[in-house]
């Protein structure tokens, strides 16, 4: 592209943007509301996400050894343990251990436990405390790890952990399904408010076309009023987001305050990453979509 | 420079609208083609400017054969031909000036040529002082003229016109055909497509009369005959 005709282009696309006002105000609005909702519903989704993370996180598998297992079946269970692909962590915590964890839990209540802090008298078991390295992998990996040698018995919460990953799962196919759903809309939207600038523009086009226009010359500065709209259509949602996000996360640390959210600062740098791209990327396509009818003269 | 043989031309499955024309126009030549309406005039033109294609035989301008032009030629072909409409198709959201710059800028013609080009289109049409005047200010005659201007700012070699008087009065009608004529005395050549018979009875030229979808008359100095 000729460097004069490039500024051409991006002078006809400010000026049109300018000549078709409202139009224009309409296209921006109607990027900026969708892609609004889609932020806000990402925003939301990694919010979901990190609190069911953590959540997720703390879910661990207890492992307790038979008493009566002696030490080739400990060892046995040990490597067992170690090599097993889906654990990423094993780690083992003797009576003893556990009889220490026990106290400090009880903290001033701790002389409850009188009389069994000798060893002879430790009523708890060796054991070991498993993570797997997908937490939804848990019940499976525990029901496996149960017929190992030396295991006496798996304790991983259930009941309660299934319908806590059943919920984390749909929350996140719910998730995808909206935003995918409101990516189609955003589309249809943009291509028919650009249809409409292009529509009050087809006797231009029409003159362009007789006297000798190429089509990629007529093209040219639609994708740039197309492009400059769906960028300011995207920064103003990213803005919106970001402050509305920081007095949301402020009001959640003055009143909720065992909510963990993500950084506002951090948030933004993803909105942006999403939505600007999103913006240019359906401006163009909109208006692609739009010129693409009234070229065929 | 137009050589036409056997072209017919049929929309969709309906009647042709043109049966079996033959027409040759030369470089320089001053051509009215009349009929009524319905004639096939307006379709002629629209297959010159190869907005349309043939459905048989041949039709050559400038020697390229218009239904084996490429599309991305088309541009091409058109930045030698201007254009002037019976409803002169102008941008009421511009000047003047600005509209008939606009057929040079989206052909790639530099700012500097346009400022010179320009005015003297707007010099041949008598419309000199009133570059800066928006189309909606002006007469119908000044606005046909915005257009002939439009028409032959690009210098042409050929300007086609459809019914280019047919939203004008009788005066101003006869200040545009005289307007063409200018235009056709400094070598382009002119092909006025219309049905008024005074204007074409009185500036004496070539005359093709299209009835009922064919040639019936094609006369040197000749008048408007009704095909009947």
């Amino acid at each position: 592209m000729h460097i004069r005709s490039l500024f051409y282009f991006l002078g006809e696309a400010f000026k049109n943007i300018a000549r078709n006002g409202w139009m224009s105000v309409a296209s921006v609005g109607v990027v900026s509301i969708t892609l609004l909702i889609l932020g806000s519903f990402v925003v939301l989704s990694f919010n979901v996400d990190l609190a069911t993370h953590d959540l997720k996180e703390q879910v661990q598998i207890v492992l307790y050894i038979n008493e009566r297992a002696g030490e080739d079946t400990r060892a046995e269970l040990h490597a067992k343990l170690v090599a097993h692909p889906g654990l990423a962590e094993v780690r083992y915590v003797s009576r003893a251990d556990a009889m220490a964890r026990l106290k400090e839990k009880l903290g001033d209540r701790s002389n409850l436990l009188e009389g069994y802090e000798e060893p002879e008298d430790n009523p708890l078991r060796d054991s070991y405390e498993l993570r797997t390295a997908i937490p939804e992998e848990i019940p499976a990996v525990a029901k496996e790890i149960k017929s190992y040698p030396g295991a006496a018995e798996v304790d991983y919460g259930s009941g309660v952990v299934e319908p806590l990953f059943q919920f984390t799962g749909l929350v996140r196919w719910i998730g995808l399904a909206f935003m995918a759903g409101l990516a189609v809309t955003t589309v249809f939207l943009i291509a028919h408010t650009i249809r409409l600038t292009v529509y009050l523009r087809r006797k231009e086009i029409m003159i362009m076309k007789y006297v000798g226009a190429t089509d990629w010359f007529i093209r040219w500065p639609f994708l740039f009023e197309g492009l400059i709209l769906g960028m300011i259509g995207a920064v103003i949602p990213v803005f919106i987001i970001f402050y509305g996000y920081q007095e949301a996360a402020l009001w959640m640390q003055n009143n909720i305050y065992f909510v963990s959210l993500l950084p506002p600062e951090k948030i933004i740098e993803v909105i942006a990453r999403i939505l600007i791209p999103l913006g240019v990327a359906l401006g163009i396509i909109g208006s692609t979509i739009s010129v693409r009818r009234f070229l065929k003269v | 420079m137009i050589e036409i043989h056997h072209l017919y031309k049929q929309f969709e499955n309906d009647a042709y609208v043109l049966e079996d024309i033959n027409l040759m126009i030369d470089r320089g030549e001053f051509v009215f083609i009349v009929g009524s309406s319905g004639a096939g005039k307006s379709t002629l033109l629209r297959l010159l400017l190869r907005e349309i294609l043939p459905t048989r035989g041949m039709i050559k301008v400038f020697g390229r054969d218009l239904a084996r032009l490429r599309k991305r030629e088309v541009p091409y072909l058109r930045r030698n031909i201007g254009m002037v409409f019976q409803d002169f198709r102008l941008l009421e959201d511009r000047n003047v000036f600005e509209n008939v710059a606009f057929s040079l800028r989206v052909i790639g013609v530099s700012t500097r040529e346009i400022n010179k080009r320009v005015p003297l289109a707007l010099e041949l049409v008598g419309l000199k002082g009133k570059a800066l005047r928006n189309p909606g200010e002006l007469s119908g005659g000044e606005q046909q003229r915005v257009c002939v201007a439009r028409a032959v700012v690009n210098r042409p070699a050929v300007v086609l016109a459809d019914e280019p008087t047919g939203n004008l009065d009788p005066d101003t009608s006869m200040e545009i055909m005289k307007l063409f004529q200018d235009i056709n005395i400094r070598g382009t050549t002119v092909v006025v497509a219309t049905h008024a018979k005074e204007l074409v009875d009185h500036f004496q030229k070539r005359v093709v009369v299209l009835g009922k979808n064919r040639v019936v008359s094609d006369r040197e100095r000749g008048v408007y005959l009704h095909a009947h």
